[in-house]
């Protein structure tokens, strides 16, 4: 008879087929994966359940009537959830400064004038000196002929365009002075205003005006106002060229939100405040003990957070019972945060703190599913055996593992941890936060625009390439291409993935990329390996626990369990990627358990 | 003895002149040396390659009236790495910065 194993997962809905033969051996026939339709344990699951099905049966030649039996997982009752609220914002009125890097900024030095704009030369005085703005109409032939004409008469300082042409007009110019391009928002640059500019010379980043000091110097600030430019300078840190101004009404403010407490109501609850940082949230988290919920300060951004995560959750649980956080991981990150009133699209970076939650629900309605498949399909469909239990006789079939085991399960929303002792006994737990946060930091401290690119940023290794016949890949290797490679991906990062190139389109460094990707993962499930698997611990001492098997869609990670077993290795524990049926990798566990466990 | 300078070539056959200059202030904003040297053959695609396999830098431009094509020494002949039939401006000046770019490894625009 031929029996389907189906386990639903938060990102990921994995079948197994399997057939007992007469003499009740279980021959494994076909295995599939596809994207989870809906929230794990809702009727709308049944699509990609039923579309992995035909994908496995049809593998094998035969159709999903074929079917004698269907076993789902009784998936755990606990949903992830992920959210993000900077902590600090600032905003600058009347937009006073620019700080940029253009690709090819001309001149070096810094320069200090009023602002003159090209198409209205008139009170200008003789003797005084000027910064020239100039909008992209003008071809720079003609604005290097009039600054060369004006400079006569009167002390041009320093240039500011709109268009990419510094160079072009540096070259022209009788008088060297530093000039910064591309500056998009010329027009928000008022006349008469003090202005101090500067470009880095070669291979340098700029100095005085990304330093308070150096800003005062330059546009003759008193204490207070030096005080009140502190942020302009912070944000400028690290650029080639910037120009600040010196506007009257002009205001900067480093706004600080009130990020609030969370109260943990628990055995040893307590309430933190968001601001002392992740590592003391998730210090009180461990003690509490016993969570029975978590809630946020009301009217902060982590109570707003919270009231977000509680909503998309009880959509799901139908029960009208109050949706209660059982647990919670959090992370430090920081984020660029475009700031309001900037003139070329400046970003500053705020300190922000990245949460997973996790919620207890009701048991979620598996029947409901079970009874929908077997209408649609005429199949038997049951609801058999706890998820961790399957994925415990999944990662049994690892060849080279043996009683007693911990499993590490590293999905989507959750990490789950459980661990069968010799006599069978099971010890179980959920913590959140897993794939899904990580996609959510990198997106966010790398300022990505989807989620999409972030997905992909974490699944696949990196590579620069050089010409269009080489790449370096991210781990130095060089590799030589037999024909040229496309233009399109000349000087840019690009992933390397199964179906070709795929290019990053922000203009970011592969070398933050891969350091902000192995941090990011390190946050999350060496944190929450570490922590899952000491509360199943025998007396929660991670160093009686012998042997560690990763499953799940994280364990497929290139890396992630790597970073594990150096960690495991400190704790004398054996750990590695799990290899289900010693064919399927760390995936399909508790599909594979699924079907084993009809036997028992 | 006579030193050529590391520059960009660009071949032309009775170029366009609004399009020739958008294509080397192209290269000189990105910093680098081009020169124009004036050829007998019509083929664009044997302009390009020619100047890039006869640029020291091994990047080169063809112009033939208003069409323009780039290439880098290496690629197939008639592979152009960029090409245009009655580029806008804009295309022109980004055509002459890649060509540049391409020397700088820095990445297209």
């Amino acid at each position: 008879m031929y029996i389907a194993g189906i386990d639903i997962g938060n990102s990921t809905t994995e079948v197994c087929i399997g057939q007992i033969t007469l003499n009740n051996e279980v021959v494994f026939l076909a295995s599939t994966s596809c994207a989870t339709t809906g929230t794990k344990g809702t009727i709308a699951n049944t699509h990609a359940i039923k579309s992995a099905l035909k994908e496995a049966m049809s593998s094998i030649g035969k159709e999903v009537s074929d079917l004698d039996l269907i076993r789902l997982n009784e998936a755990a009752p606990v949903i992830g959830d992920t959210a993000m609220e900077t902590l600090t914002e600032t905003i600058i009125t009347d937009s006073s400064m620019i700080g940029h890097n253009p690709s090819t900024p001309a001149g070096f030095g810094q320069a200090v004038g009023e602002i003159l704009l090209i198409n209205n030369l008139s009170g200008v005085k003789e003797g005084k000196p000027y910064i020239l703005a100039v909008p992209k109409e003008y071809p720079y032939e003609a604005v290097a002929q009039i600054i060369n004409e004006i400079s006569k008469v009167i002390d041009i300082v320093g240039v500011i365009l709109q268009a990419d042409e510094a160079v072009l007009v540096e070259n022209r110019l009788d008088k060297k002075i530093p000039i910064v391009d591309e500056v998009a928002r010329i027009d928000k640059i008022p006349k008469g205003v003090m202005a101090a500019i500067e470009v880095a010379s070669a291979g340098q980043t700029i100095r005085m005006l990304s330093n308070p000091y150096g800003i005062a110097t330059l546009l003759g600030l008193n204490a207070e106002e030096t005080r009140m430019i502190t942020p302009i300078a912070k944000s400028l840190i690290g650029k080639r060229s910037a120009v600040v101004l010196k506007t009257p009404g002009g205001n900067v403010q480093e706004n600080l939100l009130p990020a609030g407490e969370i109260y943990l109501k628990a055995e040893y609850g307590g309430n933190v405040n968001i601001d002392e940082g992740a590592d003391k949230i998730m210090e009180a988290v461990t003690k509490a003990r016993n969570i029975q919920d978590i809630l946020g300060q009301d009217g902060t951004n982590i109570g707003n957070m919270f009231k977000n995560i509680r909503n998309s959750m009880k959509q799901i649980d139908e029960s009208e019972e109050q949706v209660h956080i059982t647990d919670i991981l959090a992370v430090d990150t920081m984020a660029p945060v475009l700031i309001s009133g900037a003139l070329a699209g400046e970003t500053c970076l705020e300190k922000a703190v990245g949460v997973a939650a996790m919620v207890k629900t009701q048991q979620l309605p598996m029947e409901k599913i079970a009874e929908k498949l077997e209408n649609e399909l005429n199949v038997k469909v049951v609801v058999a055996g706890v998820e961790a239990i399957m994925a415990s006789f999944g990662a049994l079939t690892t060849p080279g593992t043996k009683l007693p085991l911990a499993i590490v399960d590293m999905g989507g929303g959750s990490t789950d941890a459980a661990i069968i002792t010799s006599e069978g006994d099971i010890s179980i737990t959920h913590k959140a936060g897993a794939g899904e946060l990580v996609s959510m930091l990198i997106q966010t401290e790398l300022g990505l625009g989807d989620r999409h690119t972030a997905e992909q940023i974490k699944r696949y290794p990196l590579a620069k390439v050089e010409s269009l016949f080489h790449m370096r890949m991210e781990n130095g290797q060089i590799t030589f291409v037999e024909d040229s490679i496309d233009p399109r991906f000349f000087g840019r990062v690009v992933l390397l993935t199964e179906n070709g190139l795929v290019r990053i389109e922000e203009d970011i460094p592969m070398e933050k990329i891969v350091q902000v990707r192995r941090e990011v993962k390190q946050k999350v499930f060496i944190t929450n390996a570490i922590r899952a698997l000491r509360e199943v611990a025998p007396q929660n001492d991670l160093k009686k626990i012998s042997n560690v098997v990763l499953v799940g869609g994280s364990a497929a990670d290139f890396e992630i369990p790597e970073m594990l077993m150096e960690e495991f290795a400190k704790y004398m524990i054996v750990c590695g990627r799990g290899n289900i049926r010693g064919s399927e990798g760390p995936r399909n566990a508790v599909a594979t358990g699924l079907v084993l466990s009809y036997r028992k | 003895m006579t030193v050529n300078r590391p520059s960009i070539y660009i071949y032309v056959n009775n170029p366009d002149g609004n399009l020739l200059r958008e294509v080397y202030s192209g290269i000189e904003e990105e910093g680098v040396f081009y020169e124009i040297i004036e050829r007998n053959d019509t083929e664009l695609n044997r302009l390009a390659f020619d100047a890039a396999n006869d640029s020291m830098l091994g990047s080169g431009i063809g112009i033939v009236g208003s069409s323009v094509a780039f290439q880098i020494r290496g690629v197939k002949y008639g592979k152009n790495v960029e090409q245009y039939e009655n580029p806008t401006p804009k295309q022109s000046r980004i055509i002459g910065a890649n060509s540049a770019r391409a020397i700088k490894k820095v990445s297209f625009k």
